[in-house]
């Protein structure tokens, strides 16, 4: 990784978003850094896939600026803003149904040029890469399957190699626990501290308190479309208005 | 010699081959076994049935958009031609390929503008193209010849009848050779690989990096080219055209059903969905005459398709004999707990992660068991 830990990495500043007069997004800016293992949480509702879809290029925010390492990405399409370097996952697993395993992976393999992805012949080293990925997540032997053929949790672990093959330097995850058994979490948490210890800078949004209080470094609290807290989980865990907000207590 | 595990895919391909070889002798032969000239021009109505349908195949089977006005593109690939044999003076083969490239210019800025939008706004922005140049073609009668139609000089004006057919029967084959040639090299690119994500979920293939609009554009002119090629062939063969036939959005739909009844992910599906559909057609205009029967047997074969064999025959047909043959998949299960401990013990003896303590690789073909 060339960035430095500690420097900005995704930052946002007055993001927002309307749905028929519902602020998803209500003016957020924040603020994460590299190499660290970031967390948003907050109730449903509270804009946190919205978050992620105004960062990644999928939704355009109707007002606001996203920057990630210093570049402003707001009106950037999808592709250029994952070939900037920011990966995702779904909060509902997508992966290519009817492609098999290996090829949901090289769809992700970002050739220098446009000539190159047009008119470019798949590489022996790309593949090799993809079964890298594969092996690493423990799915290597379900190269050939087609994707909607594997269960829930193997799906999501192809997703989470299918962003790693596009080498992404941040790597959101949306609720990467929802659906899967305990076995399974404990192997995602395992390679999301590998990973990050590799140099890779994560941002989960996640529901499970245990995984987000065990696993991240920085905690920011949504609600309302805006952070409300943010902190070491150790400080977010006993903040009140986080409290409040999430547990209702 | 093969090794046990891939015996079935060297058998599969072996398969292949043979049935490729033998089509290629049956279409080559085919001319000289038609016992009369009507048979050879419906071998060739069959024919551009097929380049037409694989044609669009190239924008409906890779990335799964539907588009009834690709008539539009076979239409003005006719006009074109005879247009620029008839006024432009240029040699009848010169006027195809040049009038392919004008459709392939044209496409660019409709594929800029329908290809923005996704489902069914994109089937009725295509419909709107055909419609669009029905009136065009029927209106500007000074230049196009309107309702009384174009006559395209014959190529070869001093051969026989059925010498014209059957050499119009090699040219169309050789541009379905063509056109399934360039689908196949597609399929095997890392183009093909991105367009097939757009076809599965066009979001999801954004966020990995692939240049979603750029794609499909370029995939749109490629097909538009290909199916002027097939319309502009069509009117040199037919010589007489009339914008009421070439501006249909029947024949939109005719390749449409053709693809879907053969296999749209399939190399040959359109292939084998012409041979069926035109074959049928005409029967059904032999039998039955101008009736609109034709159309009634081809709405209850899509209706068919689309409930019984939702992704066509080849699909439907291999996935059978995969079946039989027991060469399907079955291996999906997730590890175990146990066996996670035990990955990570490996790990950290620093032993391949891909075999178990006990010398053993994790079986693929178990029980589901979680």
């Amino acid at each position: 990784m060339s960035a430095d830990e500690g420097e900005q990495s995704l930052a946002t500043v007055g993001l927002t978003k309307t749905f028929g007069g519902v602020a998803a997004l209500d003016g957020a800016t924040v603020s994460f850094r590299h190499g660290r293992v970031n967390a948003l949480i907050g109730p449903n509702g509270s804009g946190k896939t919205t978050f992620f879809n105004c960062v990644t290029g999928m939704i355009r925010p109707d007002a606001g600026r996203t920057t990630y390492r210093g570049r402003d990405i707001t009106a950037r399409p999808p592709h250029r803003i994952a070939r900037a370097g920011i990966g995702r996952s779904f909060q509902l697993c997508r992966v290519f149904p009817r492609m098999t395993v290996l090829d949901n992976l090289l769809v992700a393999v970002r050739p220098p040029n446009l000539l190159a992805q047009l008119a470019g012949a798949r590489k022996r080293e790309e593949t090799e890469r993809a079964r890298y990925w594969l092996t690493r997540m423990g799915i290597d032997h379900l190269e050939r399957a087609e994707a909607r053929n594997l269960s829930w949790g193997q799906q999501k672990l192809l997703e989470l190699a299918g962003v790693l093959m596009s080498e992404p330097e941040l790597i959101l995850l949306d609720e990467p626990a929802g659906g899967v058994n305990p076995a399974l979490i404990d192997r995602i948490c395992d390679l999301v501290r590998e990973l990050n210890a590799e140099g890779r800078t994560f941002l989960i949004v996640e529901h499970n308190m245990d995984l987000v209080m065990s696993l991240s470094d920085h905690v920011v609290v949504f609600d309302r479309g805006r952070p409300i807290a943010e902190g070491p989980p150790s400080v977010i865990q006993s903040d009140e208005r986080v409290l409040e907000a999430y547990l209702g207590v | 010699m093969p090794r046990d595990s891939e015996r079935p895919r060297h058998t599969g391909r072996l398969l292949r081959l043979g049935a490729l070889l033998a089509g290629i002798a049956v279409a080559l032969s085919f001319p000289s076994m038609a016992p009369s000239p009507y048979e050879l021009t419906v071998g060739i109505a069959i024919l551009n049935f097929a380049v037409l349908s694989t044609s669009w195949n190239f924008v409906g089977g890779f990335t799964g958009y539907i588009s009834l006005g690709h008539g539009a593109f076979a239409g003005l690939g006719a006009y074109a031609t005879g247009l620029l044999v008839t006024k432009g003076e240029l040699p009848s083969f010169v006027a195809l390929f040049v009038s392919a490239a004008l459709v392939a210019v044209l496409a660019i800025p409709v594929g800029y503008a329908a290809l923005r939008v996704r489902g069914a706004s994109f089937v009725i922005v295509s419909i709107a193209l055909v419609l669009i140049m029905l009136l065009v073609f029927q209106s500007w009668a000074s230049f196009t010849g309107g309702s009384r139609g174009l006559v395209v000089p014959r190529p070869f004006p001093g051969k026989l009848r059925s010498e014209h057919h059957e050499i119009f029967y090699f040219l169309f084959l050789g541009l379905l050779a063509l056109a399934l040639l360039a689908w196949w090299i597609i399929d095997r690119s890392r183009f093909g690989m991105g367009l097939k994500a757009i076809r599965e979920d066009e979001d999801k293939a954004q966020s990995l990096g692939t240049p979603t609009y750029t794609y499909k554009l370029v995939v749109f002119v490629v097909s538009a080219a290909f199916t002027a090629l097939a319309g502009g062939l069509y009117g040199l063969w037919f010589g007489d055209l009339d914008p009421v036939f070439q501006f249909s959005i029947l024949s939109g739909a005719y390749m449409v059903l053709m693809a879907l009844l053969g296999g749209v992910r399939h190399l040959y599906g359109p292939l084998l969905g012409a041979v069926v559909v035109g074959y049928g057609l005409e029967y059904s205009k032999l039998e039955y005459g101008d009736t609109p029967l034709h159309l009634v047997f081809a709405g209850l074969l899509l209706g068919v398709v689309v409930m019984f064999m939702p992704d066509g025959v080849i699909p439907a047909v291999t996935g059978l004999v995969a079946r039989v043959l027991g060469t399907g998949e079955t291996s999906i299960r997730e590890v175990t707990a146990a066996e996670l401990r035990d990955e990570r013990d490996e790990r950290e003896a620093d032993v391949r992660p891909d075999h178990r303590p006990d010398g053993k690789r994790p079986d693929g073909k178990r029980e589901v068991r979680q």
